[in-house]
C-alpha cells in the first residue's frame, strides 16, 4: 500500500468521453489502482487530484475554475488525452476556450487519443515513484497499434504530404536556413494514421510506443530535418533536395521517352519557380520544352 | 410551490456533465428541465472546414463510445455522394466491427447500471470482461476507442484467419457474460426489484416523442434500422429484433441484454460467410448533391445529412444522434415518477451527451432558428 492517498475527481468538458471510458477502465482490478493508493471520488471537495478531459468549452470553463478552487491541497491537475493537452481536433471549434491549462495550472499531461489505461496508470505511478510490474502481456501494445510516430530519416524527403492529409493539423512544415523542418505534435494528433498511409516513401510509421506522459507539452514533438536545394539563379532555398531526386526518378520511371534527357531535367529543376518564370530563362525553357516535345512525338 | 432539485452538471456519477432541473412536489417529479451544452464543441461547423477523408477522424470523435458507427454512417452517406459501391467483404467486415462496438457499449452501460444500483461485484465483473472486447478491438484496428476502421469506400483493415480465431475466442466468454446478465434480470434480485415499473414509457408516447433504439424497443415497438433500412451486410444475416412490452427500466435493460446475444450471433455468421475479395475501393469525385444516411447505433437510429457542392469539402453536415431523439422521451419518463429514481431513469436511455449537445442560433432580425450540433 502506498503512503500517499490520492483521491481523483474527474472533470470533463467538450470531449468525446473516450478518455473518460479509459479512466473508468483503469478501475478494473488488473491495474491495481487500490494498491497504489488511488481512489476515484465523485465530489471535488474530497479530491486532491483533478483529472481533466476534453477541450473545455465556454460553459465548462466556469465550472472547472470552481472545481479547482474546491480541491484539497496539493491540488494537482492532470490533463488526460489530447483535447485536454492541446484541444486536439476541436481546436477551431467556436465554443472552445481551452485547453484547461489556460485557466488552471496543469502539472502532468498524458497525451493519447485516447491514452491507453496502461498509459494513465503508468504515468500516475511514475509521479508517485511507485514501481509497476509491466511484464504482463497486456502492457504491450498489440501489433498494428497506432502510437507515437517515428520518422525513417533515410526515406523522408520532407515533401509535406503528411501535413496535407493530417486530420487535426498536428503536422507543421517550416523552412529556415536552408533546412525544412517537419514537426509532428503528437499531443495534438488523432492517431488516425492518414500520414502513414499517404507518405509516398513510407517514411512515417506509427509505432507501438504509448507511454507519452510529460510535464512539458512543448516537448511532445517528433521532428525531422531535411536539407533544401538552393536555386541556381537567385540562390534562395526552395525545395528539399531529396524531393527533386524523387520527382525525377518518378518521371524517368513513368515516361520512357524522357530517359535520355535526365541531365537537362535535373538542370531545369534546380531553378526555383520564380526564376523559371523570369524573362531571362525563357530561352532555356523553350529549348528544353522543344526537346521534350520532339522526343514525345518520336515515341 | 414545487421544490427544485438539480442533478449535475458535475455532481453525480454520470459519465458526462449535463444539468437536470427537476421540479418536485411530494417526492413526485412534476416537470423537468434539461440544460444542454457542457460538451458542445461545434462539430457540425468543424465538418465544413475539412476534406471528406479528414472528416472521418472528426466524425469518430463526436462520441467516445459509439465512435465506430459515426464513421460508418458518415462514410455511407459520403459514399452515396461519391457514387461508390463498397466491396462485399468490406460490408461483412463492417458488420463485425460494428457489432463488437455494440457489445462493448451495452456492457459498459450495464456496468454503469450496476454501479448505480451499488452492485459493486457485478460492476467489476462486467468492466473486467468488457475490457477484453476493448483489447480485442485494439488488436483488430490499432486503437481502443477511435478505431477509424471505416473509410469512404470500405474498411481499412482486414480480418485474417488468426484474428478471426481470437474474435471467436473472446465471443465465447461474452456469451457467458450475456447469459449471466440475463439471469440477473430474470431472477428476483436487486436488478429486478429496483427497476421494475420505474420510468414507464408507453408505446404510444414513445412513438409520439420519436424515441429510437433500445428505448423504443423496450416499449414494444419493433424498429431497428439494421432491418428497416438495412445497410452493410445486415440484409443477408439472420438476426432477431428484441422487444419488450413493459416500457420500464427493466424492459430497456432486458432489450439490451438480449441484443448482446444477437450481436454475437451476427458476428459469428459474418465470420462464417465472409466473402473473399477487396476490402476497399478508391472513391471518386464528390458529386454536387445532397444525401441522407442512416445506421443503427447502440443507442438507436443515427442520421447523417451531407450537402456537397462538388468540392472535396462538404458544404453542410447535419447529424441527428440517437440520444438527442431520446432526450424528449426522457422528459416523459421522469414526469410522475419518484425523485429517488431520477438517476436510474436518466441512465436507462443510455444517454450520450457528447452526441446530444446543440446550439440554437436565432437571427435577431428574422427570428429564424438554426440548430447546429
Amino acid at each position: 500500500m502506498a503512503e500517499t492517498k490520492i483521491a481523483v475527481y474527474r472533470f470533463m468538458s467538450a470531449g468525446c468521453n473516450g478518455c473518460d471510458v479509459q479512466i473508468l477502465e483503469c478501475l478494473v482490478p488488473r491495474y491495481k489502482l487500490g494498491e497504489l493508493g488511488i481512489e476515484v471520488v465523485f465530489t471535488p471537495e474530497e479530491a486532491n487530484v483533478l483529472a481533466v478531459t476534453g477541450s473545455l468549452n465556454i460553459k465548462g470553463a466556469e465550472e472547472l475554475k470552481k472545481a479547482y478552487e474546491k480541491l484539497k491541497p496539493p491540488r494537482i491537475v492532470v490533463a488526460i488525452g489530447n483535447c485536454a493537452t492541446t484541444r486536439g481536433i476541436f481546436s477551431e471549434g467556436y465554443p472552445i476556450v481551452g485547453p484547461p491549462d489556460r485557466l488552471i495550472p496543469v502539472s502532468l499531461y498524458i497525451p493519447g487519443c485516447p491514452p491507453r489505461p496502461q498509459a494513465i496508470v503508468s504515468a500516475i505511478a511514475k509521479v508517485l515513484g511507485a514501481h509497476l510490474d509491466e511484464e504482463e502481456d497486456y502492457w504491450k501494445a498489440p501489433e498494428g497499434f497506432r502510437g507515437r510516430h517515428e520518422f525513417d530519416v533515410e526515406k523522408c524527403m520532407a515533401c509535406g504530404a503528411c501535413a496535407q492529409v493530417c486530420s487535426s493539423d498536428a503536422i507543421e512544415v517550416s523552412d529556415s536556413d536552408g533546412k525544412r523542418l517537419i514537426r509532428i505534435n503528437y499531443a495534438r494528433c488523432t492517431f488516425c494514421g492518414f500520414c502513414q498511409d499517404e507518405c509516398p516513401t513510407q517514411a512515417i510509421r506509427l509505432t507501438r510506443e504509448y507511454h507519452l506522459s510529460t510535464d512539458d507539452k512543448e516537448t511532445a514533438y517528433v521532428t525531422n530535418e531535411v536539407e533544401m536545394l538552393r536555386c541556381h539563379i537567385c540562390g534562395s532555398y526552395y525545395v528539399p533536395s531529396e524531393q527533386i531526386k524523387w520527382a525525377i526518378g518518378r518521371i524517368m520511371d513513368k515516361v520512357a521517352a524522357y530517359r535520355d534527357l535526365r541531365k537537362r531535367l535535373e538542370d531545369a529543376m534546380q531553378i526555383c519557380p520564380t526564376c523559371r518564370r523570369k524573362i531571362g530563362n525563357i530561352e532555356n525553357a523553350k529549348r528544353l520544352l522543344a526537346n521534350l516535345t520532339i522526343k514525345t512525338r518520336k515515341s | 410551490m414545487p421544490r427544485i432539485v438539480c442533478i449535475g452538471p458535475y455532481k453525480p456519477q454520470l459519465l458526462e456533465p449535463e444539468r437536470f432541473q427537476l421540479f418536485v412536489e411530494n417526492d413526485k417529479i412534476i416537470d423537468v428541465n434539461i440544460e444542454l451544452g457542457y460538451v458542445h464543441r461545434g462539430v457540425e461547423d468543424l465538418f465544413t472546414k475539412r476534406t471528406y477523408m479528414q472528416n472521418l477522424a472528426l466524425a469518430e470523435r463526436i462520441c467516445g463510445i459509439c465512435s465506430g458507427v459515426h464513421t460508418l454512417c458518415y462514410a455511407q452517406t459520403a459514399e452515396s455522394i461519391m457514387d461508390v459501391e463498397v466491396p462485399d467483404r468490406a460490408r461483412y467486415l463492417r458488420c463485425i466491427y460494428m457489432e463488437l462496438e455494440r457489445l462493448h457499449s451495452h456492457f459498459l452501460w450495464f456496468g454503469v447500471l450496476a454501479h448505480t444500483l451499488h452492485e459493486h461485484k457485478v460492476f467489476l465483473k462486467v468492466m473486467t470482461e468488457r475490457e477484453r472486447i476493448q483489447a480485442l478491438l485494439e488488436y483488430l484496428t490499432g486503437n481502443r476507442i477511435h478505431y477509424l476502421i471505416n473509410t469512404v469506400g470500405g474498411v481499412r483493415r482486414d480480418i485474417t484467419p488468426k484474428k478471426a480465431e481470437r474474435i471467436r475466442d473472446v465471443l465465447k466468454d461474452m456469451k457467458d457474460l450475456s447469459n449471466y446478465l440475463l439471469m440477473l434480470l430474470n431472477n428476483d434480485g436487486v436488478f429486478v426489484e429496483k427497476t421494475e415499473g420505474v420510468g414507464v414509457l408507453s408505446r404510444s408516447i414513445a412513438l409520439d416523442v420519436g424515441a429510437v433504439g433500445p428505448t423504443l424497443r423496450g416499449s414494444g415497438v419493433k424498429s431497428d434500422i439494421r432491418r428497416d433500412d438495412s445497410y452493410a451486410a445486415y440484409g443477408e444475416i439472420d438476426f432477431e429484433i428484441t422487444t419488450e412490452d413493459e416500457g420500464d427500466v427493466l424492459a430497456r435493460t432486458r432489450v439490451r441484454a438480449r441484443e448482446t446475444l444477437e450481436s454475437i450471433r451476427i458476428i459469428e455468421q459474418s465470420l462464417q460467410n465472409l466473402p473473399e475479395g477487396e476490402i476497399s475501393v478508391k472513391p471518386g469525385e464528390p458529386l454536387e448533391k445532397e444525401e441522407i444516411g442512416r445506421a443503427e447505433a447502440p443507442r438507436g437510429e443515427l442520421i447523417y445529412y451531407i450537402r456537397s457542392n462538388g468540392t472535396n469539402i462538404p458544404e453542410r453536415v447535419k447529424i441527428r444522434t440517437p440520444s438527442f431523439a431520446n432526450v424528449f422521451a426522457l422528459t416523459e419518463m421522469l414526469r410522475g415518477d419518484n425523485i429517488q429514481n431520477a438517476r436510474l431513469i436518466i441512465e436507462s436511455i443510455d444517454p450520450c451527451f457528447a452526441c446530444t449537445d446543440r446550439i440554437t442560433i436565432i437571427d435577431r432580425n428574422t427570428g429564424r432558428r438554426q440548430i447546429w450540433g
